[in-house]
């Protein structure tokens, strides 16, 4: 099993899949993995889910590509480094692809869950063909949520920007596509707790004028209220 | 039809037809109205309703039928959570809502008047207030004033005025502020937030008008 996170190079993961199989887990996702105890309480809950996820898997992993650069973050690096000392194959990556695919996941008429996952599928897979686009009435801004129920709250004509939105064009570490959004459509500007994307979350809610959220493990009812409301009166 | 605003503390409910306000204790809804809601909002309104509104929305829209502005801040501190709306051009700008902490909410005042025996809508206003960064720490302020000979109606209006500060900084510090809830009733507390920003009191069944066009306010003995 090749287990990866963030957006490694699509080479690398290539290189993996000749030598360990096509068996890719995205060790970012929850996925149940009990808590290793391996990083602080209060942390960033998709690198928590990286180690717990890794040390769950265990002898299956057959090797970890992870994303170490810009692409990912500070902690994704300390990350690769804490893994390798525990033992795992990690192959440590940075991804800084500069040419940008045209987006068509982002822009369609898609649930918004879906094309979220057929995004980060597109880290491993390329997407087979483009999709017809939707006008968009809101937009989702931030990476894949750790409670992907939080996406159900939103229609499908949302709109994807930000770091996923970078994943889409295959350009992870492009800082000026991630700060793109439409002015007029009225988005959601996500992060987890304890991220550093809070910042940039923050500064364009506030200069857009959209609803700036964060969550740690899984949607509250004050989120859900908030982006129910914010999505109904928009 | 039946409309409910069901908090955690405090309840409101109108029967649109007869147009009388309830306000009583949630505790005693299940006895009072044991059927169902036609619309509800609230914590204890939700699986009673027939249709359920999120409270946030409730809010926005009740206010919009209040506030003839397009561009203002509401808020509603209710017995244990406060929620926050800045709307722009009838729109909203900034979403809040806090459900976590005591030192923004009305029940924690309730619980300090019981226990000394005060009415808690008839209390001093003071210039001195307690720092509630966390209600806990302020309450302890609170019995520390009251052990050191403080009159327990002025450390509690200290309190209240507290609060107020707390609630003026969760909003953002406006200059102006819609306020929505039972502490409309509460003059130590709008005194004291009336310190910090023009405040104009809505009631407190704010949340009632965004239920349903059909309300316009009590209207029935």
């Amino acid at each position: 099993m090749i287990g990866y996170y963030g957006h490694p190079p699509r080479e690398v993961l290539e290189e993996a899949r000749a030598r360990f199989g096509n068996d890719f887990i995205d060790l970012d996702v929850a996925t149940g993995a009990p808590s290793s105890g391996v990083l602080p309480r209060a942390y960033c809950k998709i690198l928590s889910n990286i180690v717990d996820n890794a040390v769950n898997l265990g002898d299956r992993l057959a090797v970890i590509v992870a994303s170490v650069g810009e692409e990912k973050c500070d902690g994704g690096r300390n990350v690769a480094v804490i893994l390798e000392k525990m033992g795992f194959n990690v192959v440590q990556t940075t991804n800084t692809n500069n040419l940008r695919r045209p987006v068509t996941i982002s822009t369609s008429g898609l649930s918004l869950k879906e094309k979220l996952d057929r995004i980060m599928a597109s880290v491993v897979r390329a997407q087979p063909r483009a999709l017809p686009g939707c006008r968009p009435t809101h937009g989702f801004w931030g990476v894949p949520p750790n409670d992907y129920s939080l996406l159900d709250l939103f229609p499908p004509t949302t709109h994807v920007y930000g770091w996923t939105r970078c994943v889409e064009a295959g350009v992870p570490s492009d800082l000026e596509l991630e700060l793109h959004v439409d002015p007029e459509v009225p988005t959601v500007f996500f992060t987890q707790s304890f991220c550093a994307k809070q910042a940039l979350a923050k500064f364009l809610a506030g200069k857009y004028g959209g609803l700036c959220i964060d969550i740690d493990t899984s949607v509250t009812d004050s989120i859900l209220a908030k982006v129910e409301a914010f999505i109904a009166l928009t | 039809m039946i409309l409910a605003d069901c908090g955690t503390v405090w309840s409101k409910i109108c029967d649109t037809g007869t147009g009388v306000l309830d306000v009583l204790s949630t505790k005693d809804v299940t006895v009072k109205y044991p059927g169902s809601f036609d619309i509800g909002t609230g914590h204890m309104a939700k699986g009673r309703s027939i249709r359920y509104e999120n409270e946030l929305i409730a809010l926005i829209r009740g206010s919009m039928r209040l506030v003839e502005e397009g561009t203002y801040s509401i808020v509603d501190v209710g017995g244990r959570d406060i929620k926050f709306c800045r709307l722009k051009e009838r729109r909203p700008l900034k979403l809040d809502w806090n459900q976590s902490c005591g030192a923004n909410t009305g029940f924690t005042i309730e619980l300090l008047a019981g226990y000394y025996g005060l009415d808690c809508n008839k209390l001093p206003v003071t210039g001195e207030r307690i720092p509630l960064t966390c209600g806990v720490f302020g309450m302890e302020k609170m019995f520390d004033m009251i052990i050191n000979k403080v009159d327990p109606a002025e450390a509690l209006a200290r309190f209240v005025h507290g609060l107020a500060y707390n609630v003026f900084n969760f909003c953002g510090r406006p200059e102006k502020l819609y306020l929505s809830g039972g502490l409309c009733e509460n003059n130590s507390f709008l005194a004291s937030l009336g310190k910090y920003t023009d405040v104009t009191p809505l009631g407190r069944d704010v949340l009632l008008y965004g239920l349903c066009e059909e309300y316009a306010g009590p209207t029935g003995g």
